[in-house]
């Protein structure tokens, strides 16, 4: 069973980690992953989907995700730079308690991206998340975010903010 | 539009040195493309191993027409209308599927994988009903070069072989790199949206001069990415832009290359060795050491296949102000663990999360909203006139940051829009 504490952990996580990314924080969003890290967009909603053969938007590596913050650090990611204007909704959380422990949580959210980089034109992005989370030194950490956008097989504009 | 609207001067508006705005924003324009280039002209469609059995098929658009591309039961290629012949209800609204059969849903017309009408429900209601006469339209032509499939809907005009002409020889440099000679598209596609007129990508695809500009935050992240060798100073500059003839264009990073794969990131490991040796057995050292210095090719096929390295990817025009990159890895059949690599490859150059990809369409989308000043008329395109010439194989040639490329992308664009 999972303690009101856990739960209310969680949700704090999310709130927060959805709030540094709107927020082009990238330093503290990137400190919120293990050293394992699995960052995986698929380009399908087809849940069979293997990173393996199938091709992704994002199916980041620590390493790669580590390229990922620099390359928006260095205030020339053009794509954004300035950062979107950005805020989403987190809603419909369902956790589940793994048998190693780790807590696999499913969310959905809606964002409003207002992308500032060319024309100024608002995007919606909606989706369910996964994130698998683990305690390390007493604190949460995501070590798997996978992110399905309902559109994630569609033409999409650009996806170089923190999903 | 009125009927008696003069018709577009493309001579007038696409100049030696230089282009008219309205090339990019003129919605008249756009669909004088469509008929000309997406329509009259060979089109790429899809690659063979994309529908590999019986009943496979993909849906596309050759410019705004949609299409099915199916493999028949005898195993051929058809590239067919995707519209009932009834009352023009689009048959097939999934981008890729396995049938036996394409039935309208509205009123049950069913034809087969050939477009051949089989059935219509309730035949008593037409006196004499010749159903040989109501079979699916097929592209008018179709032909494939190494499993690329290209299309035209129109019955006349230069063979695809005509069309392709020396370029063949940019398809056999990325499907020579493949030990067993072919390559596979398997990992499905990504589509890219662009605030863009679609002549932005080939132009940008084949443009060497942006590339420490628009992708500076790469060259500030990593440290040695393939293109490092092409942001130095000038003169130190060796890769070269090509001009193969009738639109089709390249870029060949290769004299810049120092080592095997760089094209790749320097890859190696196991899965590297074991590529490297099967290409060893079929091509013998020397040849292969080539293939894996040069790597696959960087250029654009006219008007809509944009072989990307690694990847492949189309140009799909929407409106004049935007399109959408479509783009796949490029898999070498028979070696699967190397393919992961390609696959990874892939994912961090193109599409809208990458790295590269995410700033080329973001400026194509500022040049987009830049061009919306009308009153300058023109862009300007004379970039490497003073250094550019013709090599021994009768292509033109110049340094990598020339806009040789791009002119050759419009003189034939010229030829072609002019012809009418």
């Amino acid at each position: 069973m999972l303690s009101d504490t856990d739960r209310q952990a969680v949700t704090d996580f999310l709130h927060r980690e959805a709030r540094l990314a709107d927020e082009a924080r990238y330093a503290e969003w990137h400190a919120l992953w293990t050293e394992d890290a699995v960052y995986w967009v698929p380009a399908t909603t087809d849940p069979g989907a293997d990173p393996d053969k199938h091709l992704s938007h994002i199916y980041d590596n620590r390493a790669r995700l580590d390229t990922r913050v620099k390359l928006l650090q260095t205030g020339h990611r053009y794509s954004q730079e300035p950062p979107s204007l950005m805020r989403r909704l987190i809603s419909n959380i369902e956790i589940e308690r793994a048998d190693d422990g780790e807590l696999v949580v499913g969310s959905n959210f809606i964002l409003a991206e207002l992308s500032v980089q060319a024309d100024h034109e608002m995007h919606w992005w909606v989706g369910r998340t996964t994130h698998r989370l683990r305690r390390v030194g007493g604190e949460l950490k995501m070590c798997h975010k996978k992110v399905v956008l309902v559109n994630a097989a569609e033409p999409l504009p650009n996806l170089s903010f923190l999903i | 539009m009125s009927l008696d609207a003069p018709a577009v001067d493309y001579k007038a508006l696409v100049q030696d040195d230089r282009i008219h705005v309205s090339l990019y924003t003129d919605p008249r324009i756009f669909v004088d493309e469509m008929d000309r280039i997406f329509t009259r002209g060979w089109v790429f469609v899809g690659h063979a191993s994309e529908i590999p059995r019986p009943g496979d098929y993909v849906t596309r658009q050759l410019g705004m027409q949609p299409v099915i591309m199916v493999r028949g039961r005898g195993g051929a290629i058809a590239v067919l209308v995707n519209r009932c012949m009834h009352r023009g209800t689009m048959l097939c609204t999934a981008g890729r599927g396995t049938t036996r059969t394409f039935a309208c849903p509205y009123h049950g017309w069913t034809y087969d994988l050939d477009g051949v009408l089989l059935g219509v429900p309730y035949p008593g209601g037409y006196a004499a009903f010749d159903k040989g006469a109501h079979g699916l339209r097929h592209a008018a032509r179709v032909a494939s070069y190494r499993g690329f499939v290209f299309a035209s809907l129109a019955a006349d005009g230069p063979s695809l072989g005509e069309h392709l002409g020396r370029a063949t020889a940019l398809i056999d440099r990325t499907c020579d790199l493949s030990p067993e000679g072919e390559i596979e598209l398997s990992a499905g596609w990504v589509k890219h949206r662009c605030a863009a007129n679609w002549k932005a990508l080939p132009e940008n695809d084949s443009d060497g001069y942006h590339l420490g500009f628009v992708h500076l935050s790469l060259f500030k992240t990593v440290r040695s990415t393939q293109y490092q060798r092409v942001v130095g100073e000038e003169k130190a500059i060796k890769a070269v832009v090509r001009d193969w003839g009738n639109g089709h264009i390249e870029i060949d990073w290769s004299p810049g290359y120092q080592r095997p794969f760089e094209w790749l990131g320097n890859a190696s490991g196991p899965a590297v060795d074991d590529f490297v040796a099967r290409l060893e057995r079929r091509d013998g050292a020397a040849l292969t050491q080539r293939r894996v210095m040069q790597g696959p090719a960087h250029a654009l096929i006219f008007p809509n296949l944009f072989l990307g390295e690694t990847n492949v990817a189309i140009v799909q025009p929407v409106g004049a102000e935007e399109c959408v990159h479509w783009h796949t890895p490029v898999f070498f059949k028979g070696v699967p663990e190397f393919n992961g690599r390609l696959l990874r490859m892939s994912e961090a150059g193109m599409g809208p999360a990458s790295f590269l990809m995410p700033e080329d369409l973001i400026v194509a989308a500022r040049n987009q909203a830049g061009l919306r000043a009308s009153t300058v008329e023109w862009l300007e395109l004379t970039r490497g006139l003073n250094r550019e010439s013709i090599d021994a194989e009768g292509r033109g040639v110049s340094h990598v940051t020339d806009e040789t490329t791009n002119r050759a992308l419009w003189k034939h664009y010229r030829s072609v829009m002019a012809e009418a």
